[in-house]
């Protein structure tokens, strides 16, 4: 554990594993705030902008990407050792995410992708996407894929001062209700909404996309009368499975299914 | 023996990640790799047997920051598949999309990533004291991008309207003015940057590969046409006969493909630079001035001249889209951005694109259900390292040359590196 003096400004490292790095990304995307952020840390590394190195000693540390290699479980390990708050950051962190999608036969699909020549790099040190949380405890986790930066600063000012609001566990479907937008199931199109976590706003169906499931599964979810329900609906069952599997590859909830 | 060993793990302000490795023996250069060290997510397996409107969604998570580029390649590509026919408004949005992540792009490479090392910074953010006006401006050319891509996609990346046949949501006509306002607002400070960038000035290499992009006639196009062209080897060829002309392979010390010039052989540049050499004269008028006044003109093979190209097309792009948002905005294109219908069938298709590193190709193939049969992603980076190693090696043997210490070679060896704008979780993907 690192030694803060109570009272000082809190040290935060941000370290990035599979992803597409969209994450980080979109936090450096809220321009205008960005230094009111920064301002309330002591950033000691973020090596997507800055060239200093990653130091002994922080007190936060930001994870995004799921843990695929042998070497990122040591580093996230390291992470851990150290710091006094871990946060994930997005999908792939929280769940293994996109990346999860590949958890199978890994060997197989390092030969699909690089046939008879899979660099030794990859051969030698690759294993099934795991989330963050599989490999270390986890204190708090923003969700989505990609996740909304207010929601990073929402939980990095609960880190940094407490509060006493914890993670949503209703479905979408009763927020998305509320933007009067009519149903995608109404019209035979699929939506994960049914059984996903909420507090995303619902911003994908606002705009007339169905949604993906990049939150994860709801801890209330019905999963089997979501699948009734989609079925009525003139939707494949095959297809609301493989549908359910693109965010929670790896929840155990869904992986009876295979 | 002199022996030089110059070892950057986890190279910083790049997108992913990558270790340079240059170890020089009495004056020669023994080893000079740039190693993609970023884990494979093995995209192209992932989507097998999923069916084709998972497949966009899923393919923008190969890069956070480009996420625009890959959506609309792989829609191309889907869309050749079941020959869909979409309205003129759909494909100015699409262009509009994809020139959101060029503004995202450019900005966040020149300012956050590349500008640093001129500056002597290890980052951005102590330009925020030495000067503020500069920092602003440059963070909002960037919020700027975002807010175009969020217009018109949804969200800063990753983007939820776009799908295969058009668009499931669209701003207002006041929405569409109030950005082109803005759009015309920030072309000094992207007139200022490409001075700013030239007056950075460079070691003076010359490639040695060839460049790659797309062209068209009459346009300076970043989509829209099929046709490829090797600048130096003076060839077009068809997006759709990509293997004809490009070969991909493997090295064990990266774990990106890497892409050549299938007859020669020849490692290539897909950037800002190669749209440049290849389409000068169709920049819009002022960036072409621009790029004039810089001493930008083909033919112009210093790789670290891709900083200033990237300033230039910031400019051509905020003419550009300004034009298109006022003609969104007075409804100037046939037809809405509905999707349309379309039938789904069997069949192969290559989607291509000019994301903002480089040309960008998605190859797909799909059963009669419209399953994925097979996929296969070509980014630009992947295209450029053979080359970024050709050019490190031959900027090394210059400084060896003119007696530079062991650390300013590394601060020009980085400094050109992040020259290319490399996005190794693309490259990797």
């Amino acid at each position: 554990m690192s030694e803060r003096s109570s009272g000082s400004i809190p040290r935060v490292v941000f370290a990035g594993f599979a992803s597409c790095f969209g994450c980080q990304i979109n936090i450096t995307n809220i321009e205008k705030h960005l230094l009111d952020v920064l301002g309330q840390i002591d950033m000691r590394y973020w090596q997507l902008t800055s060239s200093d190195p990653m130091p002994a000693q922080f007190d936060v540390a930001v994870i995004e990407g799921a843990i695929t290699t042998k070497d990122a479980e040591i580093s996230a390990k390291r992470l851990r050792e150290i710091a006094d708050t871990v946060i994930t950051i997005g999908a792939c962190a929280q769940s293994a995410g996109i990346p999860g999608m590949a958890s199978d036969d890994i060997d197989t699909r390092m030969k699909d992708v690089y046939s008879d020549h899979v660099p030794a790099l990859i051969s030698d040190s690759a294993y099934s996407p795991r989330a963050v949380g599989d490999v270390i405890e986890v204190d708090f986790a923003v969700p989505c894929c990609p996740v909304d930066p207010y929601e990073f600063v929402r939980v990095l000012q609960h880190v940094l001062y407490g509060s006493n609001i914890y993670p949503h566990t209703a479905t979408l479907c009763g927020n998305c209700k509320q933007n009067g937008r009519g149903c995608f199931y109404g019209r035979g199109v699929m939506c994960m909404g049914l059984v996903t976590r909420t507090g995303c706003g619902a911003r994908c169906t606002a705009l007339g996309r169905e949604c993906n499931g990049c939150a994860g599964l709801s801890p209330d979810a019905n999963i089997d009368m979501a699948r009734r329900i989609a079925v009525a609906s003139g939707i494949d069952e095959a297809d609301f499975n493989k549908a359910l599997e693109m965010f929670n590859y790896n929840n155990e909830a869904i992986m009876e299914l295979r | 023996m002199a022996k030089t060993d110059i070892k950057v793990d986890h190279l910083a302000r790049i997108e992913g990640h990558g270790d340079i490795h240059l170890i020089i023996e009495d004056g020669n250069i023994v080893k000079c790799d740039f190693a993609v060290t970023e884990p494979a997510r093995f995209f192209e397996s992932m989507v097998r047997g999923r069916r084709f409107e998972d497949v966009p969604y899923v393919s923008s998570r190969v890069c956070g920051i480009c996420s625009s580029s890959h959506t609309v390649t792989d829609i191309f590509a889907i869309e050749s598949i079941f020959d869909v026919e979409v309205t003129d408004r759909t494909r100015a949005l699409r262009e509009l999309l994809v020139y959101g992540s060029f503004l995202q792009n450019h900005a966040t490479h020149l300012f956050v990533f590349a500008a640093p090392d001129f500056l002597g910074h290890k980052s951005v953010f102590p330009l925020a004291e030495e000067n503020r006006a500069l920092f602003d401006s440059a963070l909002g050319l960037k919020a700027l991008g975002n807010e175009l891509c969020t217009a018109v996609g949804g969200r800063s990346i990753h983007p939820i309207t776009a799908v295969i046949g058009g668009f499931t949501h669209e701003i207002s006509s006041d929405e569409y003015l109030a950005l082109a306002d803005k759009m015309d607002s920030m072309l000094d400070f992207a007139l200022d940057s490409v001075d700013l960038f030239n007056d950075f000035g460079s070691v003076d290499i010359q490639t040695e590969g060839d460049m790659l992009a797309m062209v068209d006639p009459g346009r300076y196009p970043v989509l829209g046409s099929d046709t490829a062209r090797f600048v130096r080897a003076g060839y077009d060829f068809s997006a759709q006969n990509i293997d004809s002309a490009i070969e991909e392979y493997a090295v064990d010390h990266s774990a990106a493909y890497l892409a050549r010039e299938k007859t020669g052989a020849s490692p290539y540049m897909a950037t800002a630079l190669s749209r440049i050499n290849a389409s000068w004269s169709e920049l819009s008028e002022p960036a072409r001035f621009a790029a004039a006044k810089a001493g930008l003109r083909p033919p112009e093979f210093n790789p670290f001249a891709n900083n200033i190209a990237q300033a230039v097309e910031l400019v051509d792009v905020l003419v550009r889209c300004s034009a298109l948002c006022r003609r969104l905005a007075a409804d100037d294109f046939e037809g809405t951005s509905k999707p349309v219908a379309f039938n789904v069938r069997a069949g192969r298709g290559v989607g291509f694109t000019e994301a903002p590193r480089g040309a960008l190709f998605h190859e797909i193939e799909l059963d009669d259900d419209g399953r994925v049969l097979s996929a296969s992603i070509l980014t630009p980076t992947s295209q450029n390292i053979a080359n970024i190693e050709a050019d490190m090696r031959l900027l090394a043997e210059k400084l060896i040359l003119e007696s530079y210490d062991q650390d300013a070679i590394q601060l020009e060896i980085e400094k050109l590196v992040r020259a290319y704008d490399p996005c190794l979780s693309c490259s990797v993907h």
